[in-house]
């Protein structure tokens, strides 16, 4: 309840202050104050534009973001697991992963042109390593001690690696996915500035050439909601299907 | 075991742990391993275990060569967080043990209950590790050993961790199981006045490098035993000149 007001509270002031900021100290133009976004806002919102522009950055997102994670969990896995393939691919992934998304957004238009599939593998992109990385340092740190009482109860090597190695690198594998996310939403906005003809960052791109501040701010509004949200439903989401995997390690 | 040789590392780090360790465990009886820190006492449970092979001499179990690890003996860790399955109530941990053993589901209900019972965690059973103390932990993990029905119990200073209180109340415990059941147990400490409390016999450990059994020394008191008993002072006292 007092975490709720006070999350209230610090909106309605930032609100304020924006107001204050954008009339009084700046030129509205630059920063349209909150009145006017919101004002912008309400057409957008009536005639559809905005979800259609919020349902295909989420579809982008959405495709990459879960073909990424299930990628990387096997390949994580197999890394965790087997110290011949992680020798073997370590140094590549080490190397690789300093390519961010918007680093590869040429590239992906030259390979897969400016629809979807390079969004989606942009997306892709970007959560595989993050989740790659999670999930084999998960797997690598199961404790050998679980794994060796597990062993000795007569759990088979399928056993252990199902009922024992894989629930204890959940959690790395969650927190993996939930910065990915993040990331995802990031950088998502690039790839379709530069490369797009629909979806949030395309709203961004059109409104900025034709200096539409106010619909910037409202492009900008979105991103940062929808990105909250997103985040809250994953973690209601882990909460109520993974809370026994995670809650431990807050407890021991 | 005979003739038990462990080395670590290769060539210029080579560490030689264990050298010429002979030693044979009975049916039902209650055998510590006492030495110091790094006397290599956790490597041969671990040997004995079948995590880990020996680089020479033979272990052999009921006449069979050990070859991995078994659960006819199931071995019992001091870090209870880490050996249980933190996500599992204390049930579901003892349940564990019986699906990895393919224990026909239909008994597992009652089998549950028995070994909860006998560990006094029968209340707690919803309960997680985490929500569990020190103590109960430990006896939750014995619980399940025993679910596993092993014949042996290797156990790797369980009671290390715990305070001195529970810990006391834990080898009347312990001694209560091993007595109902007839398990072998041995017993892993560097605490003479637990292996004097405990053990039927007493196997003292020299300290590293090439660690070997230097003592055996029988305890043949009655149970439960007594630090004050003169008889039990005399062994603690000639295990402690040994040693220190």
């Amino acid at each position: 309840m007092r975490t709720g007001a006070l999350f209230a509270g610090s909106i309605v002031v930032a609100f304020a202050v924006w107001q204050f900021l954008s009339t009084v100290v700046f030129n509205p133009f630059l920063i349209p104050p909150p009145l006017v976004v919101f004002k912008t806002m309400v057409p957008m919102v009536e005639n559809g534009e905005i979800f259609r522009h919020v349902a295909i950055s989420l579809a982008r997102v959405g495709v990459g973001f879960v073909t990424g994670c299930a990628a990387a969990i096997v390949l994580g896995v197999l890394l965790g697991r087997i110290g011949l393939v992680n020798d073997l691919l370590d140094p590549i992934i080490e190397l690789l992963r300093y390519l961010s998304p918007t680093a590869m957004i040429p590239i992906a238009v030259i390979w897969f042109g400016i629809g979807e599939t390079s969004k989606y593998f942009l997306i892709f992109w970007g959560t595989f390593f993050i989740v790659l990385i999670n999930t084999t340092a998960g797997v690598m740190r199961a404790p050998v001690i679980r794994q060796r009482a597990a062993e000795c109860l007569g759990a088979s090597r399928l056993q252990i690696f199902l009922l024992v190695v894989i629930p204890s690198a959940a959690p790395y594998i969650v927190t993996g996915m939930r910065i990915a996310m993040a990331s995802s939403f990031m950088s998502i906005i690039p790839a379709e500035i530069l490369a797009a003809d629909s979806g949030i960052g395309f709203l961004l791109q059109q409104s900025s050439v034709l200096l539409q501040t106010n619909r910037i701010f409202v492009a900008l509004l979105t991103i940062c909601v929808l990105g909250f949200i997103f985040d809250r439903l994953f973690r209601i989401a882990v909460d109520r299907m993974l809370s026994r995997y995670m809650s431990y390690i807050a407890l021991t | 075991m005979r003739n038990v040789r462990k080395e670590f590392g290769q060539d210029a780090e080579r560490y030689l742990a264990l050298d010429g360790i002979d030693l044979e465990v009975s049916q039902g009886e209650l055998l510590c391993l006492l030495g110091p820190s790094g006397c290599g006492k956790s490597t041969l449970l671990n040997i004995l275990a079948g995590f880990e092979q020996a680089s020479g001499g033979s272990v052999d179990f009921e006449g069979a060569p050990v070859r991995g690890a078994g659960k006819d003996r199931v071995m019992f860790f001091q870090d209870a967080g880490a050996a249980l399955l933190p996500w599992l109530s204390a049930e579901e941990n003892v349940r564990f043990a019986l699906r990895v053993r393919n224990v026909p589901k239909a008994e597992w209900p009652a089998t549950i209950d028995k070994y909860l019972e006998m560990v006094g965690l029968k209340e707690h059973r919803q309960k997680f590790p985490a929500q569990l103390s020190g103590g109960m932990r430990q006896r939750l993990q014995i619980a399940r050993a025993l679910a596993a029905e092993p014949k042996v119990l290797l156990m790797d200073e369980p009671f290390g961790a715990l305070d001195a209180l529970t810990r006391r109340r834990m080898h009347g415990f312990l001694l209560d199981i091993w007595q109902r059941t007839g398990k072998t147990i041995v017993f892993v400490t560097h605490d003479i006045a637990e292996a004097v409390t405990l053990a039927d016999r007493i196997c003292v450990m020299s300290v590293g490098p090439g660690s070997r059994i230097t003592e055996v020394i029988p305890v043949a008191l009655p149970r439960p035993r007594d630090a004050a008993d003169p008889r039990a002072a005399a062994i603690f006292k000639k295990i402690e000149e040994l040693l220190v």
